[in-house]
């Protein structure tokens, strides 16, 4: 019986009714099997009319016409509808979770003053940038973490990119303090903690600083990079006046405490992964750099079209409709079996009377 | 032949049943309008919010659990196109996580982001309720939303002499509520080591029983040990009930009446819709509404009475013919 669980059970997943309750006035169907539109006529004898092919043919036809009729009707009611379906297909994409910097140097310029004038905050430039970049990645599945003082897990990974835009629309806001990255990174990388799909993993990380991670988190990142490979990108917003990731500090200034930045790019080159670093000094080199991870990160995946629901209620109106044409004919075709010939036997009455289809 | 076919109630039953289907297949949708509303709902993850004086099964539940299934419950409330976003409160600071957005299509996302929310997101000790929901009003009011704020409203520390911070917004311009979380009778707040695991709870001397900046008190020269330079508060260490955490329903209700908000206590998660609906703007948007069930259900009137009646007309023709 399993089979019959199982079609029932794909029945009910690609299909659907609004109203089941309705479905009960499906047993109004059967009628048209009892009676008939045409009006039933006495006739003498049955072999008056031998039983043909064709006869039975167009009776059982037009019984059927009234069901047919009646059962669509009752589903277009009903609100019989194919359900949303999810259509896997393969295309280039990634799982992405963005990490954003929330920390209050954010909304400072590139020249690390309180933005006016024609200069932007760091983070409404990263903004628009990054709503962009979503806006040009339709098929990834996209999450979102922020951290600052501690760490914030934002959106689930998800398909659905409207509320993705709404996040990154909240990151002008004003920031707090401190930018814990090490606890943050940690954060994003449990976002694929669930995630099952071969997919390419990536990790945005933007931010404009870093700090010193903690050796026991440093621990823990490379734990759960072992575990979770992902690629990681850092969109580097570099203010003016701030070490660069990429230049050897002279020596005796390089400690993590003189230039966390620095070291926190050298961690990340140590973890192992595919890691690439951008430094972006002004709005141009960060779209620049988006471009480059726009690039970069289109492998295989396989991704789900939504298909939207298609209500049937009018196709089934349309079928009721044929059938009721159908019937409204052979109502027009009837004809009188009595000829209206006044004669004089007509007053008779005959034994065998049956009634004719 | 003809007259006979006009005499035949059948005839015009079939005739009714097409003519109705033809409407409905003919009748454009109808545009019609629907409420709507555009909230942000703000979590107090503060740790007061981890005490447990909700009951679940048998199961004490903690306030920041019985806030967020009414959050999720609120969500799922909701009708298509109204828009949610999520701000969560800590410290003196509502932070925004992300803007409303549209809760049917991404249902899955908001709701997995409301059951993330935790108190190891806070980054402060301190609960600044008041000034948490001034700045969320203000959020709000920048999105063109309407506010729901769930909290306990535990002040840590208290409010200096009790006195509420100054609004500096217009009261009432942004509409919404304040849902009082947590029970009337104190509770121990649970404490938390640095590693997260609960060690205990807060005791007596391990909160701010009274706030001391600020000009002291009128009463501070009765007090033992007073000395105006030295021990301006008194010379002993104030003590207090602020240790255990109740839903502070005076002081959120004052609060809401400062910035011109309602209130609500949350008894049940699941009731929090009733109260949004009364407190927060509708507005209305269009949705389609296809009117053919109503030509339809004619049609099928007539052809159940077709075939009902020819059913019970029996089975025997009524005359033989002549």
């Amino acid at each position: 019986m399993s089979w019959v669980a199982g079609a029932w059970q794909s029945l009910t997943g690609s299909w659907g009714v609004d109203h089941p309750l309705l479905l009960g006035l499906l047993v109004l169907a059967a009628l048209p099997l009892a009676a008939s539109p045409l009006i039933r006529q006495g006739i003498p004898s049955v072999f008056l009319a031998p039983a043909d092919g064709l006869s039975r043919a167009v009776s059982l036809s037009l019984r059927l016409a009234g069901s047919v009729a009646i059962l669509a009707i009752v589903l277009g009611l009903a609100g019989l509808h194919r359900r949303e379906q999810m259509i896997a297909r393969q295309g280039t994409g990634a799982h992405l979770v963005l990490l954003l910097d929330r920390s209050s140097s954010m909304d400072n310029s590139f020249a690390d003053r309180a933005p006016s004038g024609d200069q932007e905050a760091k983070s409404v430039v990263a903004k628009r940038l990054l709503d962009d970049f979503v806006a040009r990645r339709a098929r990834d599945r996209i999450g979102v973490a922020a951290f600052s003082t501690s760490p914030m897990p934002v959106l689930p990974l998800t398909d659905h990119h409207e509320v993705v835009r709404a996040a990154i629309a909240a990151i002008d806001r004003p920031g707090l303090a401190f930018t814990d990255v090490g606890r943050g990174l940690a954060l994003a990388l449990s976002s694929f903690a669930d995630d099952e799909d071969e997919a390419s993993r990536a990790i945005l990380l933007v931010s404009d600083g870093a700090a010193l991670i903690d050796r026991k988190v440093q621990e823990t990142l490379r734990d759960a990079v072992a575990r979770t490979p992902v690629h990681l990108y850092w969109l580097f917003l570099r203010s003016r006046g701030a070490k660069g990731i990429f230049e050897e500090p002279p020596p005796g200034e390089n400690t993590p405490q003189a230039n966390p930045e620095r070291h926190l790019h050298l961690f990340f080159q140590s973890l192992g992964v595919p890691y690439r670093a951008f430094e972006a000094t002004s709005p141009r080199a960060v779209e620049q750099a988006i471009a480059e991870i726009d690039r970069q990160e289109t492998r295989p995946i396989t991704y789900f079209e939504r298909v939207p629901r298609r209500d049937l209620a009018r196709p089934a109106f349309a079928v009721a409709a044929g059938a009721t044409t159908l019937l409204l004919l052979a109502k027009l075709a009837e004809r009188n079996l009595v000829r209206s010939v006044p004669t004089a036997a007509a007053a008779r009455p005959q034994p065998a009377v049956r009634r004719a289809a | 032949m003809r007259a006979r076919l006009i005499r035949d109630w059948r005839f015009w039953l079939l005739v009714v049943a097409l003519l109705a289907l033809a409407a409905a297949l003919a009748l454009p949708r109808l545009t019609l309008t629907r409420q709507a509303r555009d909230l942000l709902v703000v979590i107090d993850i503060t740790g007061s919010m981890n005490v447990r004086d909700y009951l679940q099964g048998g199961e004490p539940v903690s306030r920041l659990a019985i806030a967020k299934r009414a959050a999720r419950n609120l969500l799922a409330d909701l009708p298509c196109q109204s828009r949610l976003g999520l701000g969560i409160f800590t410290e003196r600071r509502s932070f925004l996580l992300f803007e409303p957005a549209e809760v049917c299509e991404n249902f899955a996302a908001i709701d997995g982001a409301i059951d993330a929310l935790d108190w190891r997101m806070a980054w402060e000790g301190d609960s600044y309720i008041a000034r948490g929901v001034h700045a969320a009003l203000a959020i709000a009011g920048s999105l063109k939303a309407d506010l729901v704020f769930l909290t306990d409203g535990q002040e840590a520390p208290p409010l200096a002499g009790g006195e509420l911070p100054a609004y500096e917004g217009e009261p009432g311009a942004v509409a919404g509520l304040l849902v009082g979380v947590g029970a009337a009778e104190p509770s121990p707040i649970p404490k938390y080591n640095e590693d997260g695991r609960e060690i205990g709870f807060y005791a007596e001397q391990d909160v701010p029983q009274e706030n001391r900046s600020g000009p002291p008190p009128a009463d501070a020269p009765s007090r033992a040990g007073w000395n105006p330079r030295n021990a301006p508060w008194g010379g002993e260490p104030a003590t207090g009930t602020e240790h255990l955490s109740a839903m502070r329903e005076d002081g959120l209700r004052r609060l809401a009446a400062q910035t011109g908000l309602g209130f609500a206590a949350l008894r049940d998660p699941a009731a929090l819709w009733k109260a949004v609906e009364a407190d927060t703007r509708a507005h209305l948007v269009e949705v389609r509404v296809d009117m053919a069930g109503i030509p339809a259900a004619l049609a099928l009137i007539a052809l159940t009475t077709l075939f009902g009646l020819g059913a019970l007309a029996g089975r025997r023709p009524d005359r033989l013919p002549s």
